[in-house]
């Protein structure tokens, strides 16, 4: 709130709050104490015309006892009953004369009667029909004035009769009865009838009840509510009301004519809201009420009311003006200095305020404008200031910009060399991965299912190991190429490195079912269109993918095995014979690790060893053993023996198979050494499978050379067996192949090539190798007898050895037959369970035995 | 809340504290005189009941303008001089608003002399024998004119001229058959016979044998006390039934009734201004809240209700007058009137009487009465007959004076 409305407020509050409350409070209690008032007014008017009425009664009451006493009416009582019922005008005459002073004189009486004890009513004034009747027989026996004879005659008392109709009157009566005594005895009843003017009018005077006020008489007659005197107000015109009793409870007539006596504002007859007393009139029987209208009453405290909510609302006025001006000395200099401050704010430091406030408010406007001007002076240097630094300051920003802008160039730069391959162009490992974690989340929200394709091009290293590098990089470009061709923008092709890619397939489809077709689709063109020969520099190069596939559906793969899965369904592909797709699943995941599980032993076997040496009989035409091919064995402790065939090829992809031929070259030469020291071994030669990893390596000569010298074998009796992948391995150095096997060749060794016929040497290329045996591969042996392909291209071997001046031995000769066709075509050494299954060295030595 | 707030509003409350100390509801005290031992003890304690509703039935309506009324209850020991001295001691002492009791004339007269000394205020209930008024007393029984009168003349006009008098030798039953041989004289009746008995005189045979003898149309018996059984017991030894003499009591109750055998005084009558055998709304209420206050088994009377109405009638006037001025308090109390059990009372300011209803009843097995005979209305009261002279009237004060 404002100052100035709360200083307002506060003043207004101190000054006129009080006041009003404290008139408020005046005026009800005012008003309680006029209300007080006003019922102890009626209340003593009651009590006062209770009184008059009361003693008007009793005045009436003393006149009939003076009257029943008195010597002249008893006189005249006893000359009337005396001859009564005759008329005795002269006595007659003497009575009414004599209570003419009460009837006509002063006229508080209407009729004067006496009766005798028996009834009879002797004299009356006024002669009315009820003149010489018997009030205990007669026809007015149930009148009032029966009754107070009744009364007076029974309790010797004076007595007052009800007021109601009594019909020889023509009117309403009431009568006072007296007996008369003589002597002590009791002659008669001397009863008087009331004037009914006067006693009305003594009732209902309302003097001192001002314009609205009256007194109100009733009496109960049976079941109702008589009222006995005329109303001042009539009601539906009538002067005089009659209401049931059950129906009039709530008026204070009714609670007069119960006896009770109060005071109290109520409704009266008419409805009107009074201010009323009411009392008992024993005398009479009758209630009594006194009021007034409560308007009147309280006229003079509505006048009082208007004049106090005048009287305040005058100083609410008067007060308001002062307050008003009392707080705009106060809250305008401080608003001016408010405004002042707010627009120094605003930097318009050449505002000044008013000094002209009284107090404190002067002393606070010359300190404001002192503080003003020191401000402005402070402002001025330091604006100066400001302008220096802001040229400065520009010059800097232009430099920052040009330096943020070359920052920006080399993290791009950055960002495409660590997101993306440089070969390719397509993201790489770690894009890959950041767009796999987002793919997945996408699905885990959309619920759509995902791929992802692990491609390997099958045969790559021999591309790269026989074309060269440059050869592969561009067909990994080529490969990149069509693999985009294949899948849609939003898909991400992805290269991990050498030859694999990793395709990512994104919102293939809610259901399971639909999104395995449409991927097995996708990756079915895509291996298709990647089996096409490649155009590498004008040279058509064969290849074709393996592709594992993994589906995935929102965030419950982790990252790492749903590559890991794709990773291994692709060596599935593989495994199934390469060109295919494969997808992921369990069993797959077992062949794996079934696969992982057989490297670690195979570890354990080479140093533990459990590897071992077989022999197969090598024979010549003549069926005598002039040799054998060593084959190494795995004696696995778990599993039995194992043959090459399932660990070779995985010794090949790790270090082992180099491990696994220095022991197998070691074993052999161990073997030659001991058959050399018996006359009849010594001839035999022993013939070892080298691998290409074996053979690549750079000291492998010295190697052999090493384990001759170690075991003292004679050279020529070892003959090692070289397949074409091995010597055909890396065409550049085909020079270095050869100079290998020279220097083999110097050492004593004799070298054979092994499965010849089943790769592409070329003969130019077979030519310049120092062989010394050719070893025709068991696969055309076989079919010798029956295929004449076979046989055509075992002879034509044969004669090709022949030429080059090679000697040839065929391997896997199983039947006579084929033995047969090879020994008429030149063949003559062979190998193959036609002479002997590969067989342990005992066996083999009680083999040789007998020969 | 800020602290400058807590001083005005302990202000306040301790402006309240002081307000509420300061109109600290006072006790009014009033005091009941009746003997509670002594030969009075049983027809005078139930009266104590009587005040003790009234006053209690005050207190649980709010009291007058907020205060209680507080009762203090003096033995008067049956004896007059020793209960005109509890009642000094309750004006000088206890300073009381008022009195309340008394039973026997000579009881009242002593206190009265106490009363108008102090110009105090005191209620008496009981039926007397009249020729008395005070500006100091309330008179809330009957005058002969509200019982023994119309009794008289209820019994001549039903039964016949000839009457019997017997009563206790004192004050009352003296004056009233002084009264009722003028009202017998007057209506031409015959005094067939007036025997006086000690107080507590239990040998009537001799009586019976004379009301026998005599054979009186009706017997007035004002007896008081235990002596009513011995006489109504000699009656009936003497073979006399109701049927063929009735006895018109005056100060057979439903108290006494209560005590007597069972059927000793069937048939009987009594008059009173009220009997608890009344049919009214007023009385069904006044009934029930006793017998709720004091036990099923307890009967109300006239007197009983003669003390009720006078503590009413009292409160009233205090709570009109608003002070407890005594002089105010008689001025407010010359202008009451209320539905009692009875009937319509009003005070009568020139006699401090009341206006009463009469009623006659015939006394049953039940120890009830059955009504026989009723007034229309309240009757005004007259301590002086109208039919004794003022001669007789002087003759009969300064004989009992």
């Amino acid at each position: 709130m404002k100052i100035f409305t709360r200083l307002l407020l506060l003043f207004l509050l101190l000054s006129v709050l009080p006041l009003a409350l404290l008139g408020y409070l005046n005026l009800q209690q005012d008003k309680a104490r006029l209300r007080a008032d006003a019922l102890g007014r009626v209340g003593a008017l009651a009590d006062k015309k209770a009184m008059q009425v009361r003693s008007f009664l009793a005045e009436r009451e003393r006149n009939v006892r003076f009257l029943a006493q008195s010597p002249s009416a008893i006189a005249g009582f006893e000359r009337l009953s005396r001859t009564y019922p005759a008329d005795s005008a002269e006595d007659e005459a003497l009575m009414k004369q004599y209570f003419d002073r009460y009837i006509e004189e002063s006229a508080v009486f209407y009729d004067v009667f006496m009766i005798t004890p028996k009834g009879d009513v002797i004299f009356t004034q006024k002669h009315e029909a009820d003149f010489a009747t018997n009030l205990l027989t007669g026809p007015w026996r149930n009148t009032q004035l029966a009754e107070v004879f009744r009364d007076a005659s029974m309790t010797l008392e004076p007595v007052f009769s009800r007021q109601e109709m009594y019909p020889p009157s023509n009117g309403a009566a009431l009568f006072i009865a007296a007996p008369i005594m003589k002597d002590g005895k009791f002659v008669g009843v001397l009863a008087m009838q009331l004037s009914n003017a006067l006693f009305f009018k003594i009732a209902s005077d309302a003097v001192g009840l001002g314009q609205s006020g009256e007194a109100v008489f009733g009496r109960k007659d049976e079941e109702y509510m008589v009222m006995a005197t005329p109303l001042r107000y009539l009601v539906d015109g009538k002067e005089v009301l009659k209401l049931k009793l059950a129906e009039s409870k709530h008026l204070s007539l009714y609670a007069a004519i119960f006896g009770r006596s109060g005071e109290s504002v109520k409704k009266d007859y008419r409805g009107v809201q009074v201010v009323s007393a009411w009392r008992y009139l024993p005398e009479l029987d009758w209630g009594m009420v006194v009021k007034m209208d409560e308007d009147e009453v309280f006229a003079s405290i509505s006048q009082e009311r208007a004049v106090t909510f005048e009287f305040v609302l005058v100083l609410l006025v008067l007060s308001g003006i002062l307050a008003y001006y009392f707080a705009r000395q106060i809250s305008k200099p401080l608003e001016s200095l408010a405004k002042t401050a707010d627009e120094m704010a605003k930097g318009s430091l050449d505002q000044r305020v008013d000094e002209s406030a009284f107090g404190e408010l002067g002393i606070f406007a010359k300190a404001f404008n002192r503080m003003a001007v020191n401000l402005q002076g402070i402002y001025g240097t330091l604006e100066d200031r400001i302008e220096e630094r802001t040229q400065e300051l520009n010059a800097t920003n232009a430099k920052l910009h040009e330096e943020i802008a070359a920052r920006r160039d080399a993290e791009e730069e950055i960002r495409n060399l660590a997101f993306y391959d440089v070969l390719t162009g397509l993201p790489n490992r770690r894009l890959l991965m950041d767009r796999l974690s987002l793919a997945l989340a996408l699905s885990q929200r959309n619920r759509q299912f995902g791929a992802v394709l692990f491609l390997d091009m099958d045969n790559f290293k021999t591309l790269n190991d026989t074309l060269g590098h440059d050869y592969g990089d561009l067909m990994l470009v080529e490969v990149s190429e069509r693999l985009k061709s294949c899948v849609r923008d939003a898909d991400t092709v992805a290269r991990l490195g050498g030859d694999e890619f990793v395709v990512l397939l994104e919102d293939i489809d809610m259901q399971a079912a639909q999104a395995l077709e449409k991927v097995a689709l996708i990756a079915e063109k895509i291996r298709e269109v990647l089996a096409h020969p490649y155009l590498l520099s004008g040279r058509e190069h064969h290849s074709s993918p393996s592709i594992g596939v993994c589906m995935y559906l929102g965030q419950e793969t982790p990252i790492d095995a749903l590559l890991k899965h794709a990773d291994m369904a692709m060596y599935g592909a593989k495994a199934a014979g390469k060109n295919t797709v494969r997808f992921f699943d369990p069993v797959m995941q077992k062949t794996v690790e079934k696969h992982a599980a057989l490297e670690r032993d195979l570890r354990l076997a080479v140093s533990g060893g459990q590897l071992g040496l077989h022999y197969q009989i090598q024979v010549d035409g003549d069926r005598r053993v002039y040799g054998a091919e060593a084959l190494v064995r795995w004696m696995n402790p778990v599993s039995g023996m194992v043959l090459p065939g399932e660990f070779i090829p995985l010794a090949e992809e790790s270090s082992l198979i180099v491990e696994i031929g220095d022991w197998v070259l070691d074993a052999a030469c161990r073997q030659l050494s001991v058959w050399q020291s018996h006359e009849s071994t010594r001839n035999l030669t022993i013939a070892v499978n080298v691998s290409a990893q074996q053979f690549k390596l750079a000291d492998f000569v010295e190697r052999v050379s090493a384990v001759l010298n170690a075991h003292g074998v004679e050279a020529s009796k070892l003959k090692l067996e070289l397949t074409e992948s091995v010597v055909l391995s890396d065409a550049v150095e085909v020079a270095d192949v050869v100079a290998k096997m020279r220097a083999l060749k110097a050492l004593g060794v004799k070298l054979a090539l092994d499965d010849f016929g089943t790769g592409y040497s070329s003969l130019a290329y077979l030519k310049q190798l120092p062989l010394d045996q050719i070893k025709i591969d068991q696969s055309f042996v076989r079919h010798i007898a029956t295929d004449y392909n076979d046989a055509l291209m075992v002879k034509t071997i044969i004669d090709l050895a022949q030429n080059f001046d090679l000697d040839v031995i065929a391997e896997g000769v199983e039947t006579e037959a084929q033995l047969a066709f090879l020994n008429q075509h030149g063949c003559l050494a062979y190998q193959g369970y036609l002479f002997g299954r590969p067989m342990p060295i005992e066996t083999l030595e009680e083999l040789l035995g007998p020969g | 809340m800020k602290k400058w707030l807590l001083i005005p509003v302990v202000m306040l409350v301790l402006f309240f504290l002081y307000r509420q100390h300061h109109i600290a509801n006072p006790v009014i005290r009033i005091g009941v005189l009746h003997s509670l031992t002594g030969t009075m003890a049983g027809s005078e304690a139930p009266l104590v009941d009587a005040v003790r509703l009234a006053v209690e039935e005050t207190n649980q309506s709010g009291g007058i303008h907020g205060a209680k009324i507080q009762m203090i209850v003096s033995d008067c020991r049956s004896d007059a001089n020793y209960c005109a001295a509890q009642a000094e001691k309750l004006i000088s002492q206890d300073k009381v608003d008022a009195l309340f009791g008394c039973w026997t004339s000579a009881c009242r007269k002593a206190v009265k002399n106490v009363v108008e000394k102090h110009h105090h205020l005191l209620f008496y209930p009981l039926q007397y024998e009249g020729f008395e008024q005070s500006r100091d007393i309330f008179y809330t029984g009957a005058v002969p004119n509200q019982q023994i009168i119309p009794m008289v003349a209820w019994a001549m006009q039903t039964r016949g001229r000839r009457a019997y008098l017997i009563g206790s030798d004192y004050i009352f039953p003296h004056v009233a058959n002084q009264i009722i041989r003028k009202l017998l004289f007057a209506k031409s009746g015959e005094v067939a016979g007036e025997r006086y008995v000690p107080l507590g005189s239990h040998d009537f045979d001799q009586v019976a044998k004379e009301i026998a003898s005599v054979h009186p149309d009706f017997v007035l018996n004002t007896l008081n006390g235990d002596s009513n059984r011995h006489f109504f017991l000699a009656l009936q030894k003497a073979g006399i039934s109701a049927s063929d003499i009735p006895v018109f009591s005056s100060s057979i109750a439903e108290a006494e009734l209560s005590s007597m055998p069972p059927g000793l005084m069937t048939g009987h009558y009594a008059a009173w201004n009220y009997f608890e055998s009344v049919k009214s709304t007023e009385n069904r209420a006044f009934i029930e809240n006793f017998h709720r206050r004091f036990g099923q088994q307890r009967v109300v009377d006239d007197p009983m209700e003669a003390a009720y109405i006078g503590v009413h009638l009292w409160v009233n006037a205090m709570r009109e007058a608003g002070s407890s001025n005594i002089s105010a308090i008689k001025g407010e109390l010359e202008k009451q009137a209320m539905n009692a059990p009875e009937g319509i009372v009003a005070v009568d300011a020139d006699t401090h009487h009341l206006w009463k209803m009469v009623r006659i009843g015939r006394i049953r097995p039940d120890g009830q009465f059955d009504i026989v005979w009723q007034s229309g209305r309240s009757i005004g009261p007259r301590p002086f007959p109208f039919f004794i002279s003022r001669a007789d009237r002087e003759k009969i004060e300064s004989e009992y004076k």
